[in-house]
């Protein structure tokens, strides 16, 4: 992994760390993806490229049984996937209050 | 297109809830992290990644990718997102419609459908995504009101039923278990053994309103209460008739099944009754496409070539996509279902198939059983052919489920009557021998590739179990000596006519398997043009000891004491001279005769002018030798052989010396005398005539390039399988 350039760092100056840094953080935390035929993949941050292809692992898809809301939701074991930026609707990360609130002030 | 985004903004507008559905940590919240991340990919440089110590380039590669159809069983292609959801938006509704003309139309083309799907299924793809894409078939209970869906549905669940369960007996599966996964399908269903019973029912009923309505036509008389099947009178005989020949179909096909797993081969007759019915109406069917062309309410102007129904119209209650999640996490495969055309076809293969296996006399003998399932082979038969022909062949570990594996040995091995009583026969190693078959006859029946590796593995088990049983019998021999002088000679005697036939038999077997292994090579393409020469030196060396150990066993069966002072080989080089030699080894000669001729050409071709080089620098021609021949060379099949001895063999051939042996003047020769000894034998005629073809052609090559000289640049030769797929012949042109 490449550390980020200098002129990275020059630029994100004015904040304590980098956005890749952040995102960086994020690795290895559960994090849940909605993509846009409404399904969820809930599973392991494990690598994101430029492009903002997002690799799972341990992943499990979540579908509602019916259209109509609220649904009952179905869940399978998928393993390793990788979910294209194409279809990403939707993704969160599971954090602590806390955390909450430093995340949601780097996003300003 | 509008649909995909009509999706995308309802899934939106959900994902507010769905989130909270889905439980977080405890004492953890769901953060939005959409923005980090699109601000994070802005700076991240190109080709750079997020990712931790533990990730791998190359583990990554393996991961499923959403939304790939060719990956994502789970992706959503339809707007259902359930069975029952399907069922509550009218998908499936039952009657298929409230006009009688229409729902007989429909419930044939969901009939016709059905037909297709199982076509689809047999040829590799996942139940699930076949026969169950049938919304019907999810929910059998609510077509009851519907006799004639209902029953039909009924049979075909318990057809797939007897289907899978032929093939995971067999286990043939492991060459394609995707077959009998049926994992969460409503496969089973209590009353499925009723469902002839139904069937026959409806089909009772159906043809007294055929009746009925041929009466009506012809103005004899009419009997008015029989209700007719559908409103249109001028229709009614046609969709009596179509109805009549698919549900005969079915019920004919279902015997067909449970007849040929009757034990013993105790069904097989009956079965093929059944399959002559089977074939007939396939034939009815086919023709109720003329029925449906000229029929408004089947009315489909497109060509019915890629379609699924013989009327060419979208069968009403099928879903492929409902259950394909039942297959996930597996990578599923695009799936394109049958055309009707291409699935009457192949059933009426599959049926010419298993006609071939209801006609096996149950030989009791292996070395004819070996020859059939050989030949059967090269029919294609597609795995439930196969799966059949494996239950058949063994059953409860016996051949037929009615001779013991020690009986076919000993008839095979012509082991002396004692045998059957002695002590030996609870050696392990006999024991080993008799699984070593059953083993056999199983991979026999597994389709190409899988044979092939299977078969080249269980060489070396053979060439074990023979070191293990000669030492067995010298040890056994060494026990008898201690026993008294009077009883010694004679024990020893029959001891040792014993050990020497079973020894010699195992032998036999060992370069049968070793040949077919290499033959296999060429059907399923495995060797290069460049590879060819070594492949058939290969092939001439194992039909050589093939030939010997056949011949020596032959020999010790009829006539030990006349073989005295006789060379082996000296018998396989001329055996005109010696008229004792049966048939099948002279044959086997013509093939030896062949594989070494078509070595020597291709060496001659490579010394002489460089064709057939090995081009690649990946490896080297020992490697591809070794590559080749690992399994064989493991085994010990035979000994002592090694790429020096091929090099060696092979390195000084000249055109010049190979005129003089000739080898292939000898295989037509020797063919054409043998004619008369297979007179009686059609099959090995054809043999005998391709042999004499393949030497003839290769023998005019040679005199050709001898002819205008070996080292002519305008000289091109190439080789083509067009009379057999494994010996070629060599086509020399001028350019």
């Amino acid at each position: 992994m490449e550390s980020p350039t200098p002129s990275d760092q020059a630029q994100s100056s004015d904040k304590p760390t980098s956005n890749v840094d952040q995102a960086r953080k994020l690795l290895f935390r559960q994090m849940l993806i909605g993509v846009n035929d409404g399904r969820f993949f809930l599973g392991v941050f494990h690598c994101m490229d430029k492009q903002g292809n997002i690799i799972l692992q341990d992943a499990v898809e979540y579908r509602s049984i019916r259209r109509s809301s609220p649904s009952p939701m179905e869940q399978h074991c998928l393993g390793l996937v990788l979910i294209p930026s194409s279809c990403r609707s939707s993704c969160h990360i599971d954090c602590s209050i806390e955390e909450q609130l430093s995340l949601l002030s780097v996003d300003k | 297109m509008a649909e995909g985004s009509e999706i995308e903004q309802t899934s939106m507008a959900e994902s507010g809830t769905h989130v909270s559905t889905i439980p977080s940590g405890e004492g953890t919240v769901w953060v939005d992290v959409s923005s980090l991340l699109s601000s994070a990919c802005n700076d991240l440089q190109e080709g750079e990644l997020v990712h931790g110590g533990n990730f791998s380039l190359f583990a990554a590669m393996s991961a499923l990718e959403i939304m790939d159809p060719k990956m994502d069983s789970g992706v959503k292609i339809c707007g259902y997102n359930s069975v029952e959801e399907a069922i509550e938006k009218g998908a499936a509704p039952v009657p298929l419609s409230f006009e009688a003309t229409t729902d007989v139309q429909c419930t044939i083309d969901v009939m016709d459908h059905l037909l297709a799907c199982e076509a689809t299924w047999h040829n590799g793809y996942s139940l699930a995504r076949t026969v169950f894409s049938c919304i019907y078939l999810m929910k059998l209970e609510r077509t009851s009101p519907h006799a004639l869906l209902h029953s039909y549905c009924r049979i075909i669940r318990a057809t797939c039923n007897a289907v899978v369960s032929v093939v995971s007996d067999a286990r043939t599966h492991e060459e394609e278990d995707l077959f009998t996964m049926a994992y969460g399908l409503p496969l089973k269903g209590d009353g499925d053994e009723k469902c002839l019973l139904m069937l026959n029912a409806v089909e009772e009923n159906i043809s007294r309103q055929f009746r009925a309505c041929k009466a009506t036509l012809s103005k004899k008389g009419v009997s008015e209460d029989i209700k007719p099947l559908q409103t249109d009178l001028a229709l009614e005989e046609g969709y009596c008739k179509a109805l009549l020949c698919r549900i005969r179909f079915r019920k004919h096909f279902y015997h067909v099944l449970t007849s040929m797993r009757k034990p013993q081969g105790r069904g097989l007759e009956l079965a093929k009754k059944h399959i002559a019915s089977c074939l007939s109406e396939l034939a009815c069917i086919k023709k109720s496409v003329e029925f449906f062309s000229s029929n408004e309410y089947a009315s489909c102007l497109d060509d019915i070539e890629d379609k699924t129904t013989a009327s060419g119209r979208q069968p009403v209650g099928f879903d492929a996509s409902l259950n394909s999640r039942l297959s996930a996490p597996i990578p599923q495969r695009a799936i394109k279902i049958f055309s009707w055309k291409k699935a009457v076809e192949y059933f009426e293969k599959l049926l010419h198939d298993l006609d071939v296996l209801c006609s096996f006399s149950l030989y009791p003998l292996l070395e004819d059983i070996l020859p059939f399932v050989v030949k059967f082979q090269k029919l294609k038969p597609d795995l439930v052919a196969r799966a059949h022909l494996q239950q058949l062949l063994v059953q409860d570990g016996k051949l037929y489920g009615r001779d013991l594996i020690f009986d076919v040995i000993s008839r095979a091995a012509a082991l002396p009557e004692i045998a059957k009583t002695h002590e030996l026969l609870k050696n392990e190693y006999i024991l080993q021998l008799g699984q070593l078959v059953i083993n056999l006859l199983k991979i026999l029946c597994a389709n190409a590739a899988w044979q092939r590796r299977k078969l080249g593995k269980i060489l070396q088990d053979w060439s074990v179990t023979v070191v293990q049983l000669e030492l067995a019998f010298n040890k056994e021999l060494g026990d008898i000596s201690n026993v008294s002088v009077d009883e010694f000679t004679g024990l020893q005697n029959v001891f040792l006519k014993l050990s020497k036939r079973l020894l010699l038999w195992t032998e036999e077997q060992i370069f049968w398997i070793a040949s077919r292994f290499l033959i296999m090579g060429f059907e399923l393409e495995l060797y290069s043009p460049s590879e060819y020469c070594m492949v058939y030196w290969f092939i001439y060396v194992i039909l050589i000891k093939l030939s010997e150990t056949a011949e020596l066993k032959i020999l010790t069966i009829s006539d030990p004491v006349k073989r005295k002072g006789r060379k082996k080989r000296e018998i396989s080089k001329d055996p005109a001279k010696h008229p004792k030699i049966s048939p099948s080894i002279m044959l086997l000669q013509c093939y030896i005769y062949l594989a070494e001729g078509l070595a020597m050409m291709l060496a001659a071709l490579r010394n002489e002018r460089n064709d057939f080089q090995t081009l690649s620098t990946l490896n080297t021609e020992e490697e591809r030798f070794i590559q080749h021949f690992e399994l064989l060379y493991k085994a010990r099949v035979p000994d002592h052989i090694s790429y020096s001895v091929f090099k060696e063999s092979t390195v000084h051939v000249r055109f010049s010396t190979l005129v003089k042996y000739n080898y292939f003047s000898d295989a037509h020769r020797m063919a054409k005398e043998l004619r008369s000894s297979f007179n009686n034998d059609p099959d090995r005629l054809v043999e005998l005539r391709q042999i004499e073809q393949i030497a003839e052609r290769n023998q005019v090559a040679l005199n050709v390039i001898c002819q205008v000289g070996v080292n002519d640049p305008s000289l091109k030769v190439s080789l083509a399988f067009s009379h057999h797929p494994c010996f070629a012949i060599a086509i020399v042109k001028r350019s």
